[in-house]
């Protein structure tokens, strides 16, 4: 299956990626993606730990499954306001 | 005016204001956050927002909700600005009206912390001399 990823602020920096298609087994969790995130772009391995995921616009945990067609966005420490 | 409206565009906070103007309304409060000088120090020259932009519209939505099951508000109005600000720039402006100003206060308050706190958005700050950084911010609240 295969997600979009959306990378913001300094996981864009990072990556130098605002958003790929990310080819995972059917089934995968988020823990499963942001490890495969994390083989693709091990500079993200400085921010990891800090980071939360969405899937199609809310939280999620990390043992939430994914399907195919997600929109997951990799969300920095944030600071609105 | 939509009750909640992210925009790269100038945030006229008057209008903001306007937009929760009611004849059931005795009390009105106006929160606009601004662009500051000083970082730590440091002189600010300007700040890059980033967003989000349709988790965020959501999240702004959800925060109506939640802040209307709270307070008896009458007219509630939010409005973010993204993009590149300069110092003195209105980033932000919540403007609340409820019966009695108590409820207002508060509403207005819980309505800018929640922002502050659960918005999928990041801003870099641009000092004077030309180096840049995003501010650290906190892990996204639900």
């Amino acid at each position: 299956m295969i997600v979009k990823v959306l990378y913001f602020a300094s996981a864009q920096g990072l990556t130098n990626l605002k958003s790929e298609s990310m080819r995972l087994k059917e089934g995968s969790s988020v823990k499963e993606m942001a490890a495969e995130m994390l083989r693709l772009h091990p500079d993200l391995k400085s921010i990891e730990p800090t980071v939360r995921y969405s899937v199609n616009f809310e939280i999620a945990d990390s043992n939430s499954t994914l399907r195919d067609g997600d929109e997951v966005a990799v969300l920095p420490p944030v600071a609105g306001g | 005016m939509e009750s909640v409206r992210i925009t790269r565009r100038p945030i006229d906070p008057s209008r903001v204001l306007a937009a929760v103007g009611d004849e059931e309304a005795g009390g009105t409060v106006l929160f606009v956050g601004t662009i500051r000088l000083r970082s730590e120090k440091k002189t600010v020259e300007g700040l890059t927002y980033e967003v989000y932009r349709e988790m965020a519209k959501r999240r702004m939505r959800d925060i109506e909700a939640r802040v209307r099951k709270r307070w008896p508000v009458v007219r509630i109005t939010m409005v973010h600005r993204y993009g590149h600000l300069k110092v003195g720039d209105v980033s932000v402006a919540v403007a609340v009206s409820c019966e009695h100003r108590a409820e207002a206060f508060e509403a207005c308050r819980y309505a800018i912390d929640t922002i502050k706190g659960t918005l999928p958005m990041w801003k870099k700050e641009r000092f004077r001399g030309g180096a840049q950084a995003w501010v650290k911010g906190t892990p996204i609240g639900t």
